[in-house]
């Protein structure tokens, strides 16, 4: 006991005298005292504005966080501790000494064990001090009992630290060699990167098992938290019981426990505790260098000197040369005869390729691997890997010769110092060549296992040596500079990861130019329509201005360069001097180029252009609200026509025009004032037909106030005119207009005048309005609110218009508005086109695209006449062309049939570059990105047709939004989304099937409740939605879907039917403006068609917030006499009602439900017997018969009702 | 060929006088520089092998000043230090093509040529092709001066080439120095006299960063003729009493029994033999001197 007692005492006084072993602790302390103090900083803070930053959720968050980033700490104190005996040569002592075996590893380990959880343990009082920090945001910090801060950290951090560094001990005492001690843990953190990221990245919805083998537990905590709600968040830990989530936490835990004492086990057993043991490798390699040297001896038992050849050594440009490339070849052999450079390799192969296998699948979508797609997720990896090996080899080049204890020789050597730090640089080069080559030939390989080949070698080469290398070279260049300077390496590789994980930090807090965090380039996307288009400029500079200041840098290294015996700073600081003269010439040029470049830089981001932060395009924003809010309900005339001639110039990303709307007083009072917002800044010149002046106008004209010399009577029209267009000059730092683009220009009438406030520029995120002093957003009006109801939700400043345009562009593309293409020319060298839309009156709200298109053309023939359906695309994107087509016919079939006939004579889908990902329905014409159609892969029967529900899904618009839209009031965002989504369900259920429904519907579901559980006001129910897309989306289709199964699709549909019917057109024709339908009425049609019994389905989907929790407990079968199977199935029902924040109250149950008995794989089920049963809350047992043997069984099997437990409605069927 | 150091003083920023006005001239020999470890010795020969700076003093190379001049000489210097490592996983013989590259050999037949006769010159031959971090510390230390004697160097610098050597290694290496020819300044630092009594012919004992003697072997030894004496004594009892007494120089063990050589100008008692006089004689006096000084 002594003996350990002694060992145990040493390794912490080891630990102790160690600098590493405080900087552990503070970068622990650091870490989570940022995570309270800053929003801006680690995933809680900057994510939902609600969960407290040091609650229950946020400290078990930064737990795993730091757990996760903390296997290296781990295996670097565990690791190292048992080697330290073998490093330094001392177990000939200590081995020959009576040491127990207990005392020996016992005592060692659990030095380590007490110094590790020590290091950790700054996380700790980091949060508690987080707390108090003056400037974090207090709303969001409680007054903590001390468990939320000690059981996340004993139970996660401190169970880890047990079994990984067991483990890591373990590898450490059996291998006794260096660099797999070092290598461990970079090892074990890549590989959970890849075990984690097969379940994240493709958000799979099987997290069970994952969870349970997750040892580090952002697998766990997604599985066991996702669906929590703010208030879940904020008072529940991860709990130790095994009935919380399924005891997910628990048995994890004590899966882990376990592994630590096997490992534990596993070192007692197989640490041999001799001497000739432990040094048997090394002791057979000195046998056989004796018995080298033993025949050298006899080989040559007397020495014969003889006279050395002549030589004549010469020096010059061309000696100089060869010096170069042996030494670039020397150093280059010294890294890819390392082993650890084989090991970084191969694992970044293996992630890039693991990644690459699912570029662009997300959610069960099957998408075609496109090469920036493919790139996307190879680089996404790989590039890790590149800074890694920029960093380490930058330090092992620099420190090469110091290292071997080589310097004594090569500093004698007639080479000057520019020579040899080339050769380091190059092979540095080099292997960056080759590693992002081994990244591109993943890519290609993953391409072509998945059967795409076409192989776009020059995007490739572009991503990887023209935008990426650069970028990496600025940084190897940073770490060899900062490797001269330092007097340590692992200072120095300290500083470089600091200046890498800083640039992102710094970012958040609001440092976001270009121009001063080292090495940043602005964010550019590459677009198969648009390649890297109007992002090279900026990106060009960028890299030219870091790479000038990183050869500055280098240069200077030059400078410094260690040589000889005194190579402290201060001594290679004077030698600079002294040669200063030789290396100023480049210093300077160097400088002129960071100058050059930055001034260039400067001058198209902060003069050609306004540079905004992020926090300023927030002041503009807020500023505008408490400015002009006040005038939110200011009687103002509504727009009744509007129309206008573009120009789109594309080649130089600019538009210019002039435009028209006629303006109609809709109100009972006369109007003496017209307010205009200008939120684009995209309009200039707006004159009106009668007397007028300027009252007042402010900062960047967002808000100008008109006043008519004579009102504007009820009922009375007048002109409006002004010029539109915006014009883009040089480049900016990041946030370019995504709407202009050299090929698919998009930008809708956000460009045009806003009549009045403009409540959509409003800042939403109650985080973001704290900050400003906002206070609490206006909700949406109740309905019947007397403003709301007669306000149009889409377009407040219009009800329904008249719409008529010309627009050009260059010969080489075509350009489109909503409405039917009258005539096109061709004059001043561009192509003009006027659309007009007739006389069907449309919502204020219209678009302009200008691009270069392939067009596929078909006709449906429509109930009025036929239907011309047309698709823009790019030519290589002709995957989904017919889906397209296809999708669009069923839901013209489907919508005529069921609610109406289609307003128009076309439907036109037209490709946008990838900058925004969304489809959006303007009247018979909808942009679609390109980034979520056009590449989509339907193969499988179990493969989502996504771009077949999308296309549905924007149909379906051209009613509800197009047809009929609400009041601007609470729920009315669900008749068009809601409606549009429930149309699109069905259009594909037509064509798939319900088995394939139930896999989209899971995660529907899924996004569903992660929304809710991410929600950062208040969830509201369906019928009252104010602005929270996954109730209008993902809830809304959902319960509508449902509601189709428990009443019949036709019963729904005949409700939407008569509701579209009665409502439809809303204001279109009257002279002023009266009410919009609300989802009151849509809610009363629903009702009708709705029998007495399941009214109760109604109430809790559409006017309250209502979550099942179904359970299979327990399925048997015993075969009967008839060679049938009797099952005898035990489930358990809860439901809960839960308020805007999640908090549940249970609610007594009488509801019908489906009971089914299944068969068949996970994907493709098929019900033996499948019956809506009356359930009551808490247990019943059902007995049925089926003619096949079942392989499971359960209550609501398929996920139609919303349960937060949806894996558990169904069990494996045992025989009795 | 002859260097020529003068009035060279260096003082380290931990406050220890590396050297203190150091002049030497060394001409076309062996030159040995003999002195107990921490003397100075690395210090000097740093120092003209370019690899260091002096506060004061010149070294010149035939004219050329070493100090400033650092690239000129670095192209006729080979210079072996006292501790070296190499690279892992290079055999020798392609490291020593390497060197011979930075030397300025850049014929390719002529660096084959020069780098075959060095490995069998240094009996490497056998092992050119195996890893140069498995070789042991006399196959190492042959690398080094093989590295040393490559290109055309006229001016050669071992820094304690013989330390940790077995004797038959420490045999075939000086052997190996001496076969160097004519027209070479060579200078050779070590604490091991018997090195400097075999191989060379002019010496400089240094301690404590000075110079005490600079002479050749011979008139060292000439100095002391006849001064020597020894006793075998019976305990430590009588070696301290003759420690107060006289100036004893050394003690050796000669089975198991403390003989005792001590300097004197006649014998100095009972006892004592007269001895032959010895190199490290002069080399333990002279610290002696420099100690009582």
């Amino acid at each position: 006991m002594r003996q350990f007692l002694e060992f145990f005492l040493f390794e912490l006084k080891v630990r102790f005298k160690s600098i590493s072993t405080y900087v552990y602790f503070a970068i622990w302390f650091v870490f989570s005292f940022l995570c309270v103090a800053s929003e801006s900083f680690g995933p809680v803070g900057s994510g939902n504005g609600k969960v407290l930053l040091n609650g229950p959720f946020a400290n078990s968050y930064n737990a795993i966080g730091a757990s996760f980033f903390g296997i290296i700490v781990i295996a670097a104190i565990f690791g190292t501790s048992i080697l330290r005996d073998f490093q330094r040569d001392t177990t000939q002592i200590l081995f020959t000494k009576p040491i127990s075996k207990f005392a020996y590893l016992g005592g060692r380990w659990l030095g380590s064990f007490v110094v590790t959880v020590i290091v950790f343990f700054g996380l700790v009082p980091g949060e508690m001090l987080g707390t108090l920090a003056p400037w974090a945001d207090h709303t969001r910090i409680a007054h903590a009992p001390l468990v939320w801060y000690f059981q996340p950290f004993f139970s996660i951090v401190v169970v880890q630290i047990f079994f990984l560094g067991s483990l890591f001990f373990l590898v450490g005492a059996l291998s006794r060699r260096i660099f797999i001690v070092y290598l461990q843990g970079a090892a074990v953190f890549a590989l959970y990167l890849f075990y984690a990221g097969v379940f994240l990245s493709t958000r799979s919805l099987s997290r069970f098992w994952p969870s349970i083998f997750d040892p580090v537990g952002l697998l766990y905590i997604d599985g066991i938290t996702r669906y929590w709600t703010v208030v879940e968040k904020n008072t529940l830990l991860l709990s130790w019981s095994h009935q919380a989530a399924q005891g997910l936490f628990l048995y994890n835990r004590l899966v882990w426990c376990g592994f630590g004492v096997l490992t534990l086990a596993a070192l007692w057993m197989f640490f041999p505790m001799s001497l000739e043991a432990l040094t048997a490798r090394s002791s057979s390699r000195r046998a056989r260098l004796a018995a080298e040297q033993d025949d050298e001896i006899r080989s040559v038992p007397t020495f014969v000197t003889t006279r050395a050849p002549l030589v004549h050594p010469i020096f010059g440009a061309g000696t100089t040369w060869a010096q170069y490339r042996s030494m670039t070849r020397l150093r280059m052999r010294n890294i890819v005869r390392d082993l650890p450079f084989w090991v970084l390799i191969i694992l970044m192969a293996l992630l890039s390729c693991s990644n690459g296998r699912y570029a662009g699948r997300i959610e069960g979508q099957n998408v075609w691997p496109v090469t920036y797609l493919m790139l996307q997720a190879v680089e996404g990896i790989a590039i890790l890997f590149f800074y890694i090996i920029a960093t380490f080899y930058a330090a092992e080049l620099i420190w090469r010769e110091r290292d071997t204890h080589f310097e004594g020789i090569h500093d004698a050597l007639p080479a000057g110092e520019t020579t040899d730090w080339m050769s380091k640089l190059t092979a540095l080069c080099f292997v960056e060549f080759a590693v992002l080559a081994v990244a591109g030939l993943c890519g290609i390989l993953m391409q072509a296992v998945q059967g795409y080949y076409h192989f776009e070698l020059l995007q490739y080469f572009k991503e990887l040596y023209v935008v990426t290398l650069p970028q990496v070279l600025i940084f190897a260049l940073l770490a060899m500079f900062v490797q001269t300077v330092v007097s340590n390496k692992f200072l120095g590789h300290g500083i470089v990861i600091g200046v890498f994980v800083m640039q992102p930090i710094l970012f958040n807090f609001g440092w976001e130019n270009t121009l001063y965090l080292f090495g940043q380039t602005p964010p550019y996307t590459y677009s198969d329509m648009n390649g890297y288009g109007h992002f090279v400029l900026p990106l060009f500079w960028s890299i030219t201005y870091w790479l000038a200041i990183a050869a500055f840098l280098g240069v200077l290294s030059i400078g410094l360069a260690r040589r000889g015996a005194e190579d402290s700073l201060g001594a290679r600081m004077r030698g600079l001097r002294q040669n200063f003269s030789r290396i100023a010439p480049a210093l300077a040029v160097c400088l002129l180029a960071a100058i050059g470049s930055g001034i260039w830089y400067y001058y198209n981001t902060h003069v050609l252009n306004e540079y905004l932060t992020a926090k300023d395009r927030r002041d503009i924003q807020a500023a505008y609200e408490r400015d002009f809010k006040k005038y939110e309900h200011f009687a103002q005339p509504k727009i009744t026509a509007a129309d206008a001639r573009i120009d789109i110039y594309p080649d130089r990303r600019s538009f210019s025009g002039t435009g028209h709307f006629v303006l109609q007083n809709k109100t009972p009072q006369p109007i003496s004032a017209i307010h205009v917002t200008n939120a684009q800044q995209g309009f200039t010149h707006v004159v009106f037909d009668r007397p007028f002046h300027v009252v007042s106008s402010s900062p960047r004209a967002i808000y100008t106030i008109y006043a008519l010399d004579k009102p504007l009577a009820p009922g009375e029209t007048m002109n409006m005119n002004f010029n539109v267009g915006y014009t883009s000059r040089g480049f900016k730092d990041g946030n370019e207009r995504a709407e202009l683009a050299y090929n698919g220009t998009f930008f809708d009438s956000g460009y045009f005048p806003t009549i009045g406030y403009d409540q959509s520029l409003e800042l939403g995120d109650p985080r973001r309005r704290r900050e400003e002093h906002l206070g609490p957003q206006e909700l949406l009006p109740p309905r019947g609110d007397a403003v709301g109801s007669v306000t149009n939700l889409f377009t407040p400043t219009a009800d329904w218009i008249h719409y008529t345009t010309t627009v050009s562009t260059s010969t080489d593309q075509m350009a489109l508005a909503p409405g039917y293409l009258q005539k096109d020319w061709i004059a001043n060298g561009r192509h003009y086109y006027t659309y007009d839309m007739g006389d069907v009156k449309i919502l204020d709200f219209f678009a302009y695209i200008s691009g270069n298109y392939q067009v596929t053309r078909d006709t449906y023939q429509g109930v009025n006449g036929p239907i011309a359906i047309e698709v823009y695309h790019l030519p290589e994107h002709s995957f989904d062309v017919p889906d397209m087509i296809a999708a669009s016919k069923a839901g013209l079939a489907f919508y005529e049939k069921a609610y109406s006939p289609y307003q128009f004579r076309q439907y036109r889908i037209i490709e946008f570059p990838r900058y925004r990902t969304f489809a959006q329905s303007f009247p018979n014409t909808v942009p679609f990105s390109e980034a979520i159609g056009f590449i989509d892969r339907t193969e499988k029967p179990t493969d989502i047709d996504f771009t077949y529900f999308v296309t549905a899904h924007e149909l379906g618009h051209q009613w509800w939004a197009h047809q009929l839209i609400g009041g601007r009031v609470a729920g009315s965002n669900m008749m068009s989304e809601t409606l549009a989504e429930y149309s699109a369900l069905m259009t594909q259920q037509h064509r798939y099937g319900a088995s394939n429904m139930h896999r989209f519907l899971r995660f529907e579901l899924d996004r569903y409740l992660r929304g809710r559980g991410a929600e950062v006001r208040r969830e509201e129910p369906l019928a009252q939605v104010q602005n929270e897309p996954y109730v209008w989306y993902q809830k809304g289709g959902q319960v509508m879907y449902t509601l189709a199964d428990y009443i019949g699709e036709d019963k729904v549909n005949l409700a939407l039917h008569n509701f579209l019917m009665q409502y439809r057109y809303a204001n279109a024709d009257d002279a002023q403006s009266g009410p919009y339908p609300d989802t009151r009425e849509l809610v009363a049609a629903l009702r009708a068609q709705t029998p007495a019994d399941l009214q109760y389905y109604i109430d809790d989907s559409f006017e309250n917030i209502v979550l099942y929790d179904n359970k299979a407990v327990s399925a048997t079968i015993t075969p009967t006499a008839d060679h049938k199977y009797k099952v005898t199935l035990v489930v358990e029902a809860h439901k809960v009602k839960a308020d805007g924040s999640g908090n549940e109250t249970p609610m007594p149950m009488h509801d019908l439900i489906d009971i089914g008995v299944l068969t068949g794989p996970q994907d493709a089920q098929k019900p033996l017997y499948l019956q809506k049963e009356w359930i009551h809350d808490g247990r019943q047992t059902f007995t049925m018969i089926v003619d096949q043997m079942p392989n499971r069984a359960g209550i609501d099997p398929y996920n139609k009702l919303i349960d937060r437990n949806e894996d558990d409605n169904q069990i494996a069927v045992a025989k009795e | 060929m002859a260097l020529t150091i003068s009035g060279l003083s260096k003082t380290y920023a931990n406050g220890v006088q590396a050297l203190r006005n150091v002049s030497l001239t060394i001409g076309n020999n062996m030159f040995g520089l003999l002195g107990p470890n921490g003397a100075g010795k690395s210090t000097l020969m740093r120092t003209v092998a370019t690899l260091q700076d002096p506060d004061s003093g010149s070294v010149s190379l035939d004219g050329l000043d070493v100090l400033a001049k650092k690239t000129e000489v670095r192209r006729i210097l080979g210079y072996l230090p006292q501790e070296f490592g190499v690279y892992p996983r290079i055999s020798v013989s392609d490291m020593l093509s390497h060197l011979a590259v930075m030397k300025g050999i850049t014929n390719s037949g002529e660096r084959k040529e020069v780098v075959d006769a060095l490995l069998h010159q240094t009996n490497l031959w056998e092992v050119r092709k195996k890893s140069l971090a498995t070789y042991s510390g006399g196959m190492k230390q042959r690398f080094g001066i093989a590295q040393a004697l490559l290109g055309k160097p006229k001016l050669i610098i071992v820094d304690e080439p013989t330390a940790g050597l077995d004797p038959a290694e420490r045999n075939r290496f000086l052997n190996l120095l001496s076969s160097i020819a004519g027209n070479v300044t060579v200078i050779l630092s070590t604490h091991i006299v018997e090195d400097v009594r075999e191989l060379c012919q002019r010496m400089a004992i240094i301690a404590n960063g000075a110079v005490l003697i600079e002479s050749s072997p011979s008139e060292a030894l000439e100095g002391i003729r006849g001064k020597m004496w020894s006793k075998v004594v019976s305990g430590d009892e009588e070696l301290k009493a003759l420690e107060a007494g006289m100036q004893v120089v050394s003690t050796h063990l000669v089975g198991g029994q403390h003989e005792v050589r001590v300097y004197a100008d006649t014998s100095p008692g009972d006892g004592f033999r007269a001895s032959e006089s010895e190199l490290e004689d002069v080399y333990f006096l002279s610290l002696a001197r420099h100690a009582n000084a």
